[in-house]
């Protein structure tokens, strides 16, 4: 199991359990975490599954895949740097204890 | 494996006129059916509808035998898969997005409701459906689209027009001169805006399209401004008339609403209760399996959005209008690559403008009597008027 924390824009953190090849939009549908919506499925045509990753963890996250970041412009929040669409970040032994910031708002 | 149930009874005649009852049997008894007169198997429960519309490498929306091509003289967006989809939708995706919608139209919206709404006669009796659903969701998708000077009357007859075309699975050459007319009239407006919008770029659909950097076809902006054009009136004023209907008909909720300014949630509920699209197809690309079913390649299943939604293992009393819901992970807009790309404009519009300042304007309107308005559809469904009395 792979712990991720899920820091919501008003500070409160959530941290929840998950599998190896989960992503991490997935794993807070099914933990009921607030902030992100994730309305189209994963299919990276929506951007309601925005998140900032925390800078510690930036590196071993990655960059944006083809295709993200045009997706992420029509997100409703600000985008930074460290802005990824969480359908597209999967879960690898890696990430065990990932911390991702939650946006404002997702609509 | 056993092959799905066939059903011989059900046609369109009953689905056209009340589905409701049909998808409940279907989602107890038989969730995967074939129906014979459709020639399509239905299937009726949110998890599949969900699965199907999520996993497009089986279940492709690029099927060619469906009268969608001629009615819109195009191959469109929404019969497309993979990369070339996604090329064309994210074409016109900004234009649609939170942000643009905040920035540059939201106050025009306001002051479009304001208008039409400032019309009506206080004190009598009107087809909202007839006088603001429709037209006003028209006049916003000419500035959201950039047609400048199309007309309410045009952009509504267009809508009606492509929707009756690509619905045209009786092939009637009749529906598709009428189509052919509207294309023609669509394509000479259109040509006449390419060097407006060239000249003084701005942030709606058309204009974004002809000024990226590499821009998609031609044929293919022009497609996708009338598949915008196709879904982007006949649903919002369909589920503002559902969602007026549902709030009108439980004066329990609509104080609660108001109380809580919870318009949005009333959207919602609104759209889950009976949703503007009720089905969508999809062509089955390889021998599979749904709840069960061997499903065989060349199949064509109908993903029953308004059974999903009514589905009694995520939703209580599934059947009733309830705005106050704890969740309600619908599926009105899809799910998957082909999610509606007018989701936050129907929300914006419908959901925190049009229905607020209605009820902000005829604190007491009532309708004038339940049992008079018809609701009618299988493919798309809503009442088919709305009489009214404002106060
Ligand atoms: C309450 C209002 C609306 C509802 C319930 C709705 C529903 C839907 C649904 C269910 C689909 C997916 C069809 C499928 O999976 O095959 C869809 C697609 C689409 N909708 Fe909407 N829609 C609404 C409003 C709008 C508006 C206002 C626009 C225009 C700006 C719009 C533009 C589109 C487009 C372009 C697609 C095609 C997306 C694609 O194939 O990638 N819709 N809509
Ligand atoms: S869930 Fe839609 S883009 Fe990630």
């Amino acid at each position: 199991m792979v712990k991720i924390t899920y820091i919501a824009a008003d500070g409160t953190d959530t941290t929840v359990e998950t599998q190896v090849g989960n992503n991490v939009m997935h794993t807070a549908l099914s933990n009921n975490v607030a902030g992100i919506v994730g309305e189209c499925g994963g299919a990276m045509m929506c951007a309601t599954c925005h998140c900032y990753v925390d800078e510690a963890w930036a590196d071993k996250v990655g960059a944006q895949i083809d295709g993200e970041e045009d997706m992420l412009e029509c997100a409703a929040a600000d985008i930074r740097p460290t802005s990824r669409l969480s359908c597209q970040i999967k879960i690898t032994p890696e990430l065990d204890g990932l911390v991702v910031h939650l946006p404002e708002s997702q609509e | 494996m056993a092959l799905a149930p066939v059903n011989t009874e059900i046609g369109m005649v009953q689905l056209t006129h009340d589905p409701y009852p049909i998808y409940r049997k279907m989602r107890t008894q038989t969730p995967v059916v074939r129906v014979e007169q459709i020639k399509r198997t239905f299937v009726t429960k949110a998890a599949m509808t969900r699965m199907i519309k999520d996993t497009p490498e089986v279940f492709s929306s690029n099927d060619p035998n469906t009268p969608m091509e001629p009615a819109f003289q195009a191959h469109t967006l929404m019969r497309k898969d993979g990369l070339e989809h996604r090329r064309e939708r994210m074409a016109m995706q900004l234009s649609f997005s939170p942000k643009v919608i905040k920035q540059n139209w939201a106050q025009l919206y306001r002051d479009i409701t304001q208008d039409y709404i400032s019309r009506l006669p206080r004190g009598e009796t009107v087809d909202l459906y007839k006088d603001i659903c429709g037209p006003v969701s028209a006049r916003i998708l000419v500035h959201i689209l950039g047609l400048d000077g199309a007309t309410d009357d045009q952009m509504l007859r267009w809508s009606q027009h492509l929707i009756d075309g690509a619905g045209n699975f009786g092939w009637d050459p009749e529906l598709f001169k009428i189509s052919d007319r509207a294309n023609d009239e669509m394509n000479a407006h259109f040509d006449g805006l390419i060097a407006h919008h060239i000249a003084t770029p701005n942030s709606s659909a058309f204009s974004v399209m002809l000024n990226a950097q590499n821009p998609i076809p031609q044929s293919q902006i022009y497609a996708n401004l009338k598949i915008a054009i196709g879904g982007g009136i006949n649903e919002p004023r369909d589920a503002m008339a559902t969602i007026l209907y549902g709030l009108l008909t439980n004066p329990d909720q609509l104080d609660e609403v108001r109380r809580q300014d919870a318009w949005g949630q009333a959207f919602e509920e609104g759209v889950r209760w009976v949703a503007p699209i009720q089905a969508s197809s999809r062509l089955v690309l390889e021998d599979t399996e749904i709840g069960g079913y061997d499903v065989p390649k060349g199949e064509t299943v109908m993903t029953i959005q308004a059974s999903a939604n009514r589905d009694e293992d995520l939703y209580e009393n599934s059947e009733e209008f309830m705005v106050f819901r704890d969740q309600n992970p619908h599926q009105a807009f899809g799910s998957g690559p082909h999610l509606c790309a007018g989701s936050h404009i129907a929300r914006r519009t419908v959901g925190e403008i049009m229905i607020p300042a209605l009820f902000d304007r005829f604190p007491d309107m009532s309708l004038a009597d339940p049992s008079k308005v018809n609701w009618r559809g299988f493919g798309f469904r809503g009442p088919i008027n709305l009489p009214v009395t404002l106060r």
